[in-house]
Formats: structure tokens, sequence, C-alpha cells
């Protein structure tokens, strides 16, 4: 298998296709990411069992599910996160595009630049404003200090974050309170353009009205990236979502559009958790 | 229940005060110590002592080719230490982590940290010393390296477990290659921590003596030169403190007080990095 490069679909055709036809069933959607009968271990012990589910291109998928299902253990298989930690190892196929991102010989620093993660805890890097979006890009391109100027704004326009920040782009990333540093993460990981964009409990450390700013901010990327959230709330599934994944022990119980499996749920597990049976 | 309480409460007054009373006997000797070298160095202080050599008795001398010699030889010891102990505490930190052989280098690590200074100084005397022939300031200068790497391996390896395997996952998750994380995230997150243990493995080299006598030597010229012999301030304290004649007594007092200025300097120091650390979070 070849290594994947970072051409870039354009995405932007695709997403004005799909908007064209909005009677389209979801099979006919293009489907940015493919996962097939994933098998994931922490050493000897089994956290996901024969996971298969398409991510639909400029679409937002939730997982949701009750703690320790492994959704996020999903999430982290799909930009390879896993691969820091010995003993964790993914089995079966992952395809971005079509190529699996599982290969032995990927390298893994490519593709993390297309599928883009921000974490349950906002995570700035010890630097400025300025630099935590700078830095990812200096990886990736050499820019002259205007370019990087207009690109670090745009990033933070984006983000909903430019107004707030916009004088203190020379204060410590860490002196941002909460919300402002999951929106400048967020910033961080739009501004190297990546493909997909995994978001891992993203607001559970935010209050209510930096939820609702990153959930608006969710919405608004939507349009131009292909999105996979873990969400404990399911009201927030409900919100930001098309398609849900419902997943229990490690396996994939349900997946549809989000107003399905909300409202008509087809397997009693799903059921009993989105009315608040357990979990 | 009731009747318990009143014990209770005379065994909790008297534990207080056992730990009061300690304190303040350890206290008490750290004040007597410090103020014996104020009293009898204090007054030895003045521009000889860092404008002139140390002398032969009877001749008016001062300390300045020991000090030089010091500050040569600990620039050495860290010109080795630094690079030496600040890479291999990003191995055990970063890339050994979850190795077996981690575990090893760690515990010889630990060993080397409180080996006998003697011995370090009699070792590096077989492998730097007798090859050559004779003593030399670079012999003196690794000889402080090994007292000073294992220090700053284990503060370095310490700070960088500190960073929150969540920022090394975010870097990572721009695709970052795992070097650049630890160069441009992890040291930058406790950058103050690695230069705190930097400071106390200088500190603790300043005060070494025993590694300095079977390499160093002494030397009573002033010499830069690191090949040859090499004077410095320990080693001058430990030759005059023993002399009969009450100047060189004199001097050495005066010597002891700058070394303990320095390393009182180089820790208060490092305290005042380790706590603004927690400030600019």
């Amino acid at each position: 298998m070849k290594p994947i490069g970072l051409e870039k679909s354009n995405r932007m055709s695709d997403a004005k296709a799909q908007l064209q036809s909005p009677g389209k069933s979801a099979e006919a959607m293009k489907d940015k990411v493919v996962i097939r009968d994933l098998n994931f271990f922490y050493g000897p012990s089994i956290a996901l069992k024969e996971v298969s589910l398409p991510l639909h291109e400029g679409k937002v998928t939730a997982f949701i599910g009750p703690s320790g299902c492994g959704k996020s253990t999903l999430l982290r298989v799909l930009n390879r996160m896993y691969d820091l930690y010995p003993n964790q190892r993914a089995e079966g196929e992952v395809l971005l595009d079509g190529e699996n991102i599982l290969a032995p010989d990927l390298d893994v620093n490519l593709l993390r630049a297309r599928v883009g993660m921000v974490f349950q805890k906002p995570t700035p890097f010890p630097m400025s404003v300025y630099d935590n979006i700078a830095f990812g890009m200096r990886l990736y391109e050499k820019l002259s200090k205007s370019e990087m100027d207009e690109r670090v704004e745009s990033a933070l326009r984006r983000s909903a974050l430019w107004g707030e920040v916009k004088d203190k782009l020379s204060a410590n990333g860490l002196s941002l309170s909460g919300g402002q540093q999951q929106r400048l993460c967020i910033a961080r990981t739009v501004a190297i353009s990546p493909e997909v964009i995994l978001l891992d409990e993203p607001c559970s450390a935010l209050d209510p009205i930096s939820t609702a700013k990153v959930e608006e901010l969710i919405d608004e990327l939507s349009s131009d990236y292909t999105i996979a959230i873990v969400t404990h709330n399911m009201q927030q599934a409900a919100r930001v979502s098309q398609f849900t994944a419902f997943m229990y022990l490690g396996e994939m119980v349900e997946f549809d559009e989000t107003s399905k499996v909300f409202t008509s749920p087809r397997d009693k597990r799903t059921q009993d958790y989105i009315t608040g049976r357990f979990g | 229940m009731a009747d318990l309480y009143p014990g209770r409460k005379r065994r909790n007054i008297v534990w207080t005060w056992l730990a009061y009373a300690a304190t303040a006997f350890g206290l008490s000797w750290l004040v007597l110590i410090l103020g014996a070298l104020f009293w009898n160095g204090f007054g030895g202080l003045s521009l000889d002592v860092f404008t002139k050599m140390t002398a032969p008795p009877g001749v008016a001398g001062g300390l300045l080719n020991s000090i030089v010699g010091s500050l040569i030889q600990t620039a050495i010891g860290l010109a080795i230490a630094a690079p030496l102990g600040i890479l291999a505490g990003t191995y055990l930190a970063e890339y050994g982590r979850y190795a077996r052989i981690a575990y090893v280098i760690r515990f010889i690590n630990d060993i080397l940290l409180s080996a006998p200074s003697i011995v370090v100084g009699l070792f590096i005397y077989q492998f730097c010393v007798v090859p050559f022939g004779h003593f030399s300031g670079y012999a003196g200068g690794i000889a402080l390296a090994v007292i000073a790497t294992p220090i700053i391996v284990r503060t370095t390896e310490d700070m960088l477990n500190l960073v929150p395997n969540t920022l090394r996952e975010a870097a990572s998750a721009l695709g970052m290659p795992r070097s650049l994380v630890i160069r441009h995230v992890a040291y930058r997150a406790v950058r103050s921590g690695i230069m705190t243990g930097i400071l106390l493995a200088i500190a603790r080299m300043t005060g070494e003596t025993a590694p300095l006598i079977f390499t160093a030597l002494g030397n009573s010229l002033f010499v830069v030169d690191p090949r040859g012999p090499m004077s410095s301030l320990p080693l001058i304290i430990y030759e005059f403190a023993r002399s009969p004649y009450p100047e060189q007594q004199k001097l050495a007092w005066t010597g002891a007080l700058i070394v303990t200025l320095a390393v009182l300097t180089l820790s208060i120091t490092a305290r005042v990095l380790s706590a603004s650390r927690g400030a600019d979070k």
C-alpha cells in the first residue's frame, strides 16, 4: 500500500453537490471514511468488536453510548492516536478516501494532518495565542509574516475567537478562559486545513455559554469538513449531528440518521439508552 | 468516647511540639553554620581576594586562581553534564517510558546519584589522570560532570513526567513528529523546571571537593588552561583550613563564605524559578 499523501479532495464541490440533492439516501452519499470489521485491543482486552460504519463526507456523525463503550477508542483509531502507546492495536480496515490508514507503512504524521483532533480538556500549547495557531502551519508551509498573520486571523475568525483575542495575540494561550482555550484548539486544528475533524467530548469541560458557542462552530464547520464527535450529552448529539452511532460494550449497536436514532430506534438497547434507562 | 478525647488531645500537643522542636534543632545548626561563616569570613572579603593569587605563608594573597579554576571546571562539568543529562532524561521520560531497559537505567542513575564523590574522583583518576601522566582541570571537570549528570537526568525526567499526555497527544494530533513535540511543546511546558535541575547541579558541583583531589589536584599559579593541574575554591579551603598560618586560615573562611553564597544564590534562584512555574500556567 502506498503511503497516503497530502492531496485534498475537492470537498467544497462535493458539499455543493449534496446540497443540490437533499433527498438522497445515506447510501448515495460519499463516504469520507469507511470503518470495516474493526477490532481494537488494549493489551489482551478487547475494546471494539467488529465495528463497521461510514463517516459521510461533509456531515457530522455523533458517537454516543455509556462510559466505556469504546466511542473515544473508536475516535482515536481514526487518526492512529493509539500509536503513541505500546500494547494498543487495531485490526480490520479503516479507509480514508479508499486508503487503509491502519497500514503499518502509513506515515501517521501525514495522516494526522488530514485528520485533526480536538480533545476533551482544552490543551493550548505553552506559547502565545498567535503561536498556538501558527505552530501547526509552520510544520507544513513556509509562509511570510504577512501571509501567516492573515492565516492566523482567518483561523481565529472561523473559530469565532478573533473578536475576543485580537488584542492579546501575544498573551499566553493558557491565560484564556476554558471556553476560549477550547475554541483556540479548534482554530489550531482548522488552521492546517484537515479533511476530517475528530472531536472527543469537546464541551464536557465547558460552561453552557461556551458549549453553545462551540456547537455553533461545529455547525458552521460541518459545511467544509467531515466531523466525528464523541459526546455524553444526547441533546448535544441531537443538536449538532446528522448521523448518530450508538455504541454499547465495544459494539456498534445502531447507526443511522440522527433523527431516526432518536425518534424510532431499531434496537432495544438504543431505545433504553436514549430514554435514560441506563448509562 | 468522651474519656478518650483528653488523652488524644494531649498526644496531639506532644507530637506538635516534638515536630516544632526537631525543626528548630535542625534550623539552629544551619543558622550557626551561616553565622560562623559570616563571622570568620566576612572580614576577609576584600578586593585582594578577587584580584590576587593564592600565596605562600607570609605573603598577602587572594583567591583569584581558585575562583577562576572553580568557574572553569564547573563550566567543563556543565558542558558535559547538561546535554547528556537532558538527553538521557528525555529518553527515560519520552522514548523509553515503557521500555524495560529504562527501568535499569533509572536504577543505575539513582545509584550514581548517591555514589560517594571520593569514589567518582578515584574512578576519573584511573581513566583521565593515570593515562596522561598528570593531573588536569579537564579531569576535574569530568569528575564534576559525573556528579552532576545523574542530578540533571533525574530532574529532567521528573519534569517531563509532569507534562500531561493530553498535551503530547494534542501536539501529535497536528501531525507533529515526536522530536518536535518534545522540543517545542514538552520542553517549553517545563522549561523552568529543567533549568532548576541544572542550577541545582551547578550548585552541587561548586561545592564538591572530593572528586577534585585526585583529578585537578590544585595549583597555586594562575592558569586558565585546563590541560594542567588547576586550583578551585573547595580545594583551597581544604588546603588552607589545615594550614598553621592564620592568614591562610582566614582566606579559607573567606573562600568558604564565597562558595556558600554562590550555592545559596543558585538554590534561591532555582526556588524562585520553580515557584514562578506555577504562575505562568
